[in-house]
């Protein structure tokens, strides 16, 4: 039994049909608030793991150890007074945050949560495609950035747009290989469908970590890069073009890039925690699977955060030629080896 | 279609308010896409004519504003000074005031070498390097202001002595400091040695051949980076140089990675040479009868002198004309810093606009002194 | 040589050359010629009636061994030694725009600190300061000086 069927039969007085589509539409609600508070979290969290690193203290004055900080800060943001710069291509210019927005909240309806305790499955929306639907959603969110950065009348702004475009081409395509990896893995496996996530998670008796090294070394540097942050953040690089594509960007629509970026991170781990780390498979899964899927993906983010803080910026060069020399024979190389497992019947 | 040569490139204004411009500078850049072609700093959004300014002043006032010049390393250009006025006006500091101001510039040059590594890091990107540094440098403003009172602008030396004995107490806390600073400099140290992005960042980017370092006038680390010793406390020993054991460390590979290490190495000689002042400091007054506070503002001088000083960026020099009156005739400041960025149109051209950032922030540019 | 030079000792013990300008470029090659390579600092001195140009140059191969050189101008000019020294260009340029003085054959003389358009030279003994200088933008962001106090930032 899903969240879906429980939530349909709690309203059952309604009769069948309105029941379901209140159901779905109060699903889809829980899911999306979920979204926002799980990134506000993040960015709580991330600040105060910052802090630790860097010798501090972090938010403490807002609510309890400054968990409202979050809060106040997107108070704050929404409050202020949104500057647009002149001569800027009005309609893109208030469409591109919402692209990222809306593309990453929906990211996170596709996502198979799994089971917890009596409420059943988590998951929203069940398709047959969700894997391909799921990268279409990734992949529009460039076109936010990308827009951002040209109509915004800035020349920091097309710098970070260029760099942006450089940067998504050269990992966008070994990514996608090893994406390609996993499917097939996955349709070695009788009975699901291959393109499901659901699938995927239950085809992985083993992790395809452990099967496919390579591959989740391929999509873990592209997800962070997709996500932008240190040491692949040369399209926005503070202290070369400012903060690039969102120089010109103030108030809500500024918190809106804002939380793109942690929750870029959040939905890339869970992406990863689903595809290679066996997403909720564990112990006790049909009472406790989407606890699970939440500690492998909080490792994957603290990994990613960690990573964030130590690192330099890379160079674009350096990482465009890094992205096509090593990164796209990995990943060819990983979908060789791959056939090989799959004709051997490992999996 | 015609080919547009003017459109071909990009106009972009750098500065003055920009995240890596450590302040002030304003770079115009001509670009070709990612590549600079051209890069002109424009300065001045600091200027507040010092030199001016101490004409106006008593020998003894004008010092106040040589701590607001280079303000990260304010006890280095005290000195400077001070080794100018105290030539001109022919008084000799006592022996134990030498070895303090040794101290306190030696531990100043600690604290703005931390201070160029985090801010250096910041500009590749790091962020987490920049707490690291500022919690050591911490310890040494606090001990500054245990001594004189205030942390940066300490205004701590007068002319012929300086403003407060050291006592018992806080030579063991410098001590103490020194004892746990070589500790935590080798764990920042490896914090950026030890990445490789790090090192893929800063390895053969802005080569400054030792020929044109020389003839661009740059001093201090980065012309040591370049492969020349030019240490004016070595090759014109002042105050007490002479009678403390160190070395000029030098690099012989010319970019910005040989200046970060070469940064890093004269912080470790610091120490030394702190240490060894501390077992040497002599006892004796702290400052010169002829300049006790009463007398200070009857001090004349007469004919022109130039001091210079080895500062934390470089060849410090103070040219400075008395014409007998209590008041300096003419101050002429040699900052090393705007020196060495004269040289930054010649490194960046043809870099990316990351490598010119790189570049720009092993100069170690700070505004105060720039401008003046 | 065909020029003559007053040798002096200064009073930080220094050895000064006193030379007319006529002959400074003269004298400037054949101390580069001499391993004087690195120029530390051109300042300058308003006497009233004269302004005073002093050189300072290093030897690089002999401990950075100073020598000044001193020259002297009635009406401001005084030949460029920019091509020599690279460094003496931001110099020249700053001596231009504090004091006044016009270096014939520099590249590109303008001022360096303060904005382009502002009255006066700062260090020049009978400047000003009573008169406040506002600074502004104009349309094409090029720097304006004036006295309105309405004009200023």
């Amino acid at each position: 039994m899903n969240l879906l069927t429980r939530i349909a039969l709690i309203l059952g007085f309604l009769g069948h049909y309105p029941a379901y589509i209140l159901a779905y539409i109060i699903e889809t609600l829980i899911v999306l608030i979920f979204a926002v508070v799980v990134v506000a979290g993040m960015v709580y969290f991330f600040r105060k793991y910052m802090a630790r690193v860097q010798m501090r203290i972090g938010p403490n004055r807002v609510g309890k150890y400054g968990v409202l900080q979050v809060m106040a800060d997107g108070l704050k943001l929404i409050q202020k007074e949104s500057i647009m710069p002149q001569g800027r291509d009005d309609l893109p210019y208030k469409v591109a945050p919402l692209i990222i927005f809306i593309a990453l909240i929906m990211g996170f309806v596709f996502i198979p949560y799994g089971p917890l305790a009596w409420l059943g499955t988590l998951t929203v929306t069940h398709s047959d495609v969700s894997l391909v639907i799921m990268f279409a959603l990734i992949a529009i969110m460039p076109i936010g950035e990308l827009l951002s950065g040209i109509v915004s009348n800035n020349k920091y702004a097309v710098l970070g747009s260029l760099r942006g475009v450089a940067k998504d081409i050269s990992f966008e395509v070994p990514m996608m290989l090893s994406v390609l990896a996993i499917v097939m893995m996955a349709s070695a496996t009788k009975g699901i469908s291959p393109l499901d996530l659901n699938g995927i998670v239950q085809a992985q008796n083993i992790p395809f970590a452990i099967l496919e090294p390579l591959g989740f070394f391929v999509f873990l540097i592209s997800m962070a890069a997709r996500a932008s942050y240190s040491p692949f953040d040369m399209g926005e690089s503070d202290s070369e073009l400012v903060t690039g594509n969102t120089t010109e960007y103030s108030g809500l629509r500024f918190g809106m890039f804002y939380l793109g970026l942690f929750g870029t991170i959040f939905l890339g781990s869970m992406i990863l925690s689903t595809m290679y780390l066996g997403g909720y498979n564990g112990p006790f899964v049909d009472d406790l699977g989407f606890i699970w899927l939440l500690i492998k993906t909080m490792v994957i983010v603290v990994i990613s955060l960690t990573i964030w803080l130590s690192m330099p910026r890379v160079r674009i060069d350096k990482f465009v030629t890094f992205g096509w020399k090593y990164l796209l024979p990995i990943s060819f190389i990983n979908l060789i080896l791959t056939g090989f497992l799959v004709l051997g019947g490992i999996s | 279609m015609e080919y547009d040569e003017k459109s071909r490139y990009i106009e972009l204004n750098m500065g003055p308010q920009h995240p890596s411009t450590h302040g002030v500078l304003r770079l115009r850049l001509t670009l070709d896409g990612e590549t600079v072609k051209k890069v002109e700093p424009i300065i001045g959004y600091l200027h507040r004519n010092a030199e001016k300014i101490c004409e106006l002043d008593f020998y003894c006032d004008a010092l106040i504003y040589f701590d607001r010049m280079d303000y990260v390393g304010a006890m280095n250009m005290e000195v400077g000074y001070l080794e100018a006025a105290e030539k001109l006006l022919n008084i000799e500091p006592p022996e134990r005031v030498k070895w303090i101001r040794v101290i306190m510039a030696e531990l100043n040059r600690i604290a703005s070498h931390l201070v160029w590594a985090g801010a250096f890091g910041l500009d590749l990107g790091m962020l987490t390097p920049f707490f690291y540094v500022f919690e050591e440098r911490e310890k040494i403003l606090n001990l500054f202001t245990e001594i004189c009172g205030s942390r940066q602008e300490t205004n701590y030396m007068s002319i012929g002595g300086v403003y407060q004995d050291f006592n018992d107490k806080i030579i063991f806390r410098i001590r103490e400091f020194l004892d746990e600073f070589p500790k935590k400099l080798e764990e920042v140290y490896n914090l950026f040695i030890k990445n490789d992005i790090f090192i893929s960042r800063t390895k053969d980017i802005g080569i400054l051949e030792p020929e044109i370092a020389l003839s661009y006038g740059v001093t201090g680390p980065m012309l040591r980076a370049s492969g020349i010793p030019y240490d004016v406390r070595k090759d014109e020993p002042y105050l007490v140089y002479d009678r403390v054991n160190f070395t000029v460390p030098i690099s012989k590979k010319k970019d910005v990675l040989a200046r970060f290490i070469v940064r890093f190495e004269e912080m470790r000689q610091s120490v030394k040479i702190v240490k060894q002042a501390l077992d040497k400091l002599p006892d004796g007054p702290f400052f010169n009868p002829k300049a006790k506070k009463s007398l200070m503002i009857r001090l004349r001088g007469e004919g022109d002198v130039y001091a210079r000083t080895e500062s934390t960026k470089g060849e410090f020099g103070v040219y400075m004309v008395g014409d007998g009156s209590v008041k300096p005739y003419r101050v002429h400041v040699r900052s090393p810093a705007f020196k060495n960025l004269s040289v930054l149109p010649y490194l960046s051209k043809d870099v990316l606009i990351a490598d010119m950032v790189a570049i720009s922030g092993s100069i170690d540019l700070v505004f105060g002194e720039v401008d003046r | 040589m065909t020029y003559e030079i007053k040798e002096e000792t200064g009073k930080d013990g220094r050895k000064v050359f006193r030379i007319g300008r006529d002959h400074l470029l003269e004298l400037m090659k054949d101390l580069k010629d001499q391993g004087y390579d690195h120029l530390t600092l051109i300042s300058s001195v308003d006497f009233r009636d004269r302004i005073e140009l002093i050189y300072h140059l290093e030897k690089s191969s002999d401990n950075f061994s100073i020598i000044v050189v001193k020259t002297e101008t009635k009406d401001t000019h005084i030949p460029s030694v920019t091509p020599l020294w690279e460094s003496a260009n931001w110099d020249e340029r700053e001596q231009y725009d504090m004091m006044g003085v016009i270096f014939d054959g520099h590249p590109d003389l303008k001022r360096i600190l303060l904005p382009e358009g502002w009255n006066g030279y700062p260090l020049r003994k009978d400047y000003d300061m009573s008169k406040v200088q506002f600074v502004n933008m104009d349309e094409e962001g090029n720097d304006y000086v004036s006295f309105d106090p309405g004009d200023g930032w």
